[in-house]
């Protein structure tokens, strides 16, 4: 297989066996061990038929075209070819008898006037008439082509030409420039003969129709021409039946292709059955040359038809349902190629050939490729167009319709702009398409690029006062642009309710990816738990964990004792002993003989005798207990006098724990005031 | 982060993305090349061929006729500014109320960033690698011309340099010397608009190859537009190359008297084998006449030196001036 961008070419793929009925016979000769011959078993027959295409092109053996179906373009210097998908395709019938190298197919190319192809017919319909081909037909109708002999002789192919404008091409079935979608990667090539013209009389474009035709039986009709030429003079004419039909009787049906003539077949006219009998017999073969007719009859004709018909063919492609879609742009393809001259035209016999496919193209302009190249005006966009080169003799150019366009070195246009409240001013303009680079916005404080959200915060102004209004007319563009799309429209709000935000989680959870600590800390969320609970455990584990630094200092358990006072005048031992009135120092001697209880108990401790009207407690004790009690109480008294002193100073004297009644140094309230105001003028 | 845990509104905030971390985003835009993208898929196609200029009136393009005269190319430089522009305008389409435009605003970086990735996206030509890398000038051409009207499916190529390969290599669109073509689009019959992702040096434009075509070298005989002779190049059976490196030397085509443009093939066949070291012995068959008609596209260059005839690249991507809009604005508030 070769490589992509390479192929190998064949000049044929002949097959085996050619198309048609055959007969797979079976027999065998059954012997005896000896060599006696048994006698031969009965014969086993098997009926084959070979199939193959013969009046309609199935669509999908059909690969690719050039020029492509229905395209306009400069195809002066190019043979027009059809690729198809079976190698063997143009091999696979006998064009004749015998005939196994020659193809049977030819792709003729034809301008409009040269010759007519019909409308679907019976396939006996579909070659000359008095010829008919033998052996099963693929489809029950089709159409033709109908030429007339010096159509035949200028234009189709020669017999001898047939096997060299046919060949196999081998590819890459990868190579998608190439294979184009084909299976094995073996391609079979028809070309035509013609280069197509273009109409320099009237510089118009001229449509063409291609059409691969199968020539089966019809092989010695093809072409005999005289001897070449070297050159051509592209405005000399093949042949136009309108032309000709002009002068006869109907050629109104004729040139306007109008179905009355097309519909009557066999012997209906007399003229057209002579006409058949002399095609048939081959008793008039190619009458003299046709008269030539002036170029301008037949290509104003072409030049109107072209382009409407161009236009018609998008509309059936676009309009047409999908199972039709095909025939009828084929269909419309063959306007300009409608009506049926054969009954009508008797100058010349006539020949029909089926069409097993066709399709049309317009070559528009004369010119190669390289002189539109060498002849361009190459600048900077900017630059000022460069000076007509004028021909000889060519007037100049009008002058332009209005005042020449204002050009800055900056690519800016000045242009009329009609301001908001009405005024005519000038505002400058700069597409899209600069003449110097520009900077982009870099991003600014934050990492942030500075994002306009309306128009007018891209007007800028410039230093001879008026406004730059590129990059605001590019903002206002692009939201309309954006606004006539529903679609987009809507993607917009879906995208801006869904995932405004999300950038910034992302943004922030980069953050905090690069703190290392943090992972750790926040180590261990549940996946796939919601958002809220997450929060709220996350809330609560780190709280739990150090509560005193989540909320405050926790009371302690237990609080530490104060120091006990008596620990600090000679311990618990003194207090006891004192208050009992014993000598602790007695017992403790005592203790070191008979232990602490016994000691305890032999200690003597003195009881005061109620009925002796002596001062119960005398001695330390009594001292100790006056001394505490009278501290305790003037505490007491202090604490309340402080408190009567600064209330409200309801009471003058108050009552101590120990019911001691006490006059109060107090300080002296409204209450006397009015004593003390009564006193004052009781005397007078 | 110290580790000293604060509960403070940062941290809470950290909570956030850490559980955002964990929670599935709804993006439809799991990219397999590109990975998670913040535009959604189809918007950020859209906007990116909004950006190429897509959709965009041709009178914002080229403003004023005179800028574009007949037969012409113009190169140009894209300005980015200009396409920001035109991608800020459609993405405030998605903004309703303030809080939308502070968080456009946050996420407009990003933007741009997906979209300078995503507009080498918009074109990709089968089996071949995207290129990556952050987003550079963009340049291209306009051309108006009847070869656009009269050769559908030019090719276009640019490179940043003078090859000095065979003129049949093939240099794939990932080749890092080949600038990739971020759009070529007819926007009339006869016009052509190209950007490159890049300044080229040289810019290829080549006929059509449209498979593979056949044909001749048409030429006028003598003064006479409309009187036309034609050649063919011979080539060598065995080698497919030509038989002699004159590009002059071309067999002579016959052609069948009174049928403009119907070859006498036959009789160029013979012609053909007359010519010298064809290497056909004898007899041509249909693949030999094949190899002797097809034709190779014409291709015009821009910017080689070494071609003749080739318009000088050099002088049309001039050195800059060093001034932009925004700064005349900057210097006119000063003054």
């Amino acid at each position: 297989m070769p490589a992509i961008g390479q192929f190998v070419l064949h000049s044929m793929a002949n097959p085996p066996l050619k198309a048609g009925e055959y007969t797979l016979a079976g027999q065998v000769d059954v012997n005896k061990a000896n060599g006696d011959s048994v006698g031969p078993v009965q014969t086993q027959e098997t009926h084959l038929r070979v199939t193959a295409p013969r009046y309609k092109l199935p669509p999908e053996q059909m690969l690719s075209t050039f020029p492509p179906a229905n395209s306009e373009g400069a195809y002066e210097s190019r043979l027009p070819q059809i690729v198809l998908k079976r190698r063997t395709l143009p091999w696979e019938r006998e064009p004749e008898p015998g005939n196994t190298t020659t193809p049977w197919v030819a792709l003729v190319v034809i301008a409009e006037g040269e010759g007519t192809l019909s409308g679907d017919k019976p396939v006996a319909e579909c070659v000359t008439p008095g010829l008919v081909l033998a052996g099963k037909s693929d489809v029950p109708t089709s159409i033709y082509l109908t030429v007339t002999r010096s159509v035949i002789d200028k234009v189709f192919p020669m017999r001898e030409e047939l096997p060299l404008l046919c060949h196999v091409r081998e590819v890459d079935v990868n190579d998608t420039e190439l294979a184009n979608g084909d299976d094995d990667g073996f391609l079979a090539t028809v070309i035509a003969n013609r280069l197509p013209q273009y109409d320099r009389t009237n510089n118009k474009p001229v449509r063409y129709l291609a059409c691969l035709i199968n020539v089966e039986g019809q092989l010695a009709e093809l072409a005999k021409p005289p001897l070449p030429t070297l050159n051509f003079l592209a405005t000399s004419v093949v042949f136009d039946y309108r032309a000709y039909s002009a002068t006869t009787g109907d050629s109104d049906h004729v040139v306007m292709g109008s179905s009355t003539t097309a519909t009557v077949h066999g012997a209906a006219l007399p003229r057209a059955a002579g006409a058949g009998v002399l095609a048939a017999t081959g008793i008039t073969k190619a009458a003299a040359a046709p008269v030539p007719v002036a170029g301008a009859a037949k290509a104003g004709g072409a030049a109107q038809q072209w382009s409407t018909t161009a236009k018609k063919v998008e509309h059936v492609a676009l309009t047409a349902s999908q199972d039709e879609a095909g025939r009828l742009v084929r269909d419309v393809m063959l306007e300009g190629y409608r009506g049926n001259f054969e009954y009508a035209f008797v100058l010349e016999p006539t020949y029909r050939f089926p069409v097993l496919a066709h399709w049309s193209f317009t070559v528009t302009g004369d010119g190669g490729f390289e002189s539109l190249m060498h002849g361009l005006d190459v600048g900077l966009l900017g630059t000022e167009p460069a000076a007509p080169k004028l021909k000889a003799g060519e007037p100049p150019p009008p002058p332009l319709a209005r005042p020449a366009a204002e050009f800055t070195e900056t690519g800016h246009v000045g242009l009329p702009h009609l301001t908001r409240r009405g005024d005519r001013v000038r505002a400058w303009y700069r597409g899209p398409l600069g003449t110097y680079p520009t900077t982009r916005d870099a991003p600014g404080e934050g990492g942030r690029l500075p994002l306009a959200h309306v128009s007018d915060q891209l007007r800028r102004s410039v230093p001879d006062g008026r406004e730059d209004l590129s990059l605001a007319a590019a903002f206002e563009i692009g939201r309309l642009l954006a606004l006539s799309q529903p679609a987009v429209v809507r993607a917009m709000l879906a995208w801006r309710a869904e995932q405004f935000g999300a950038e910034r989680a992302r943004q922030l959870l980069a953050v905090l990816n690069d703190a290392p600590a943090l992972g750790g800390v926040l180590k261990g969320a549940a996946a796939g738990a919601g958002l809220a609970e997450m929060l709220s455990r996350h809330l609560v584990l780190s709280a739990a964990a150090r509560p005193d630094k989540v909320f405050a200092p926790s009371r302690v358990l237990v609080d530490a004792g104060r120091p006990l006072p008596f620990a600090r005048e000679g311990g618990l031992d003194r207090l006891i002993s004192e208050g009992f009135g014993f000598s602790a120092a007695a017992v403790k001697k005592l203790r070191g003989g008979m232990g602490t209880v016994a000691a305890l108990q032999n200690t003597v401790v003195p009881v005061a005798d109620v009925s002796v009207l002596e001062p119960l407690l005398g001695g330390v004790a009594a001292d100790r207990m006056r001394a505490s009690l009278g501290a305790h109480v003037d505490s007491l008294t202090a604490d309340s006098l402080g408190r009567v002193s600064t209330g409200s100073g309801g009471g003058i004297s108050t009552t101590g724990p120990l019911g001691v009644r006490r006059k109060l140094e107090r300080e002296p309230d409204a209450l006397d005031a009015l004593i003390a105001g009564a006193l004052h003028r009781s005397p007078r | 982060m110290n580790a000293n845990l604060n509960l403070s509104a940062t941290m809470a905030m950290q909570f956030v993305a850490q559980s955002l971390s964990t929670v599935k985003f709804s993006t439809q835009e799991d990219d397999a090349e590109f990975g998670n993208r913040v535009v959604p898929r189809e918007l950020r196609g859209w906007l990116a061929r909004l950006r190429l200029l897509e959709g965009v009136p041709f009178s914002y393009l080229v403003a004023d006729e005179q800028l574009l005269p007949r037969e012409s190319i113009r190169f140009f430089y894209l300005d980015r500014a200009w396409t920001d522009a035109l991608v800020q305008g459609a993405l405030g389409v998605g903004t309703v109320n303030s809080s939308d435009r502070a968080e456009l605003n946050a996420l407009y970086r990003v933007v741009r960033d997906e979209l300078d990735e995503e507009e080498r996206r918009v074109r990709l030509p089968g089996g071949e690698t995207v290129q990556q890398g952050p987003a550079g000038p963009v340049s291209g051409f306009v051309l108006r011309s009847r070869a656009v009207a009269g050769w559908p499916g030019l090719h276009v190529r640019a490179y940043d340099r003078e090859l000095g390969v065979a003129d049949d290599a093939a240099i794939p669109e990932s080749d890092p010397r080949r600038l990739k073509l971020l759009r070529m689009e007819r926007l009339a019959p006869a016009v052509l608009l190209v950007l490159f992702d890049g300044i080229p040096a040289v810019v290829h434009i080549e006929e059509p190859r449209q498979g593979i075509q056949f044909g001749v070298r048409l030429s006028p005989v003598g003064g006479d537009p409309n009187n036309l002779q034609a050649g063919v190049k011979a080539r060598n059976a065995k080698t497919a190359l030509d038989t002699n490196a004159n590009a002059a030397d071309l067999v002579p085509v016959p052609f069948r008297p009174g049928s403009p443009g119907v070859i006498d093939i036959r009789k160029l066949n013979e012609a053909l084998l007359k010519a010298p070291n064809t290497n056909m012995e004898g007899s041509v068959d249909g693949a030999e006449f094949a190899l002797q008609m097809l034709r190779f596209p014409y291709r015009q260059v821009f910017g080689d030196p070494s071609v003749n005839g080739a318009p000088p690249l050099v002088n049309v991507f001039r050195p800059t001036l060093a001034y932009s809009v925004a700064k005349l604005a900057t210097l006119f508030s000063r003054s």
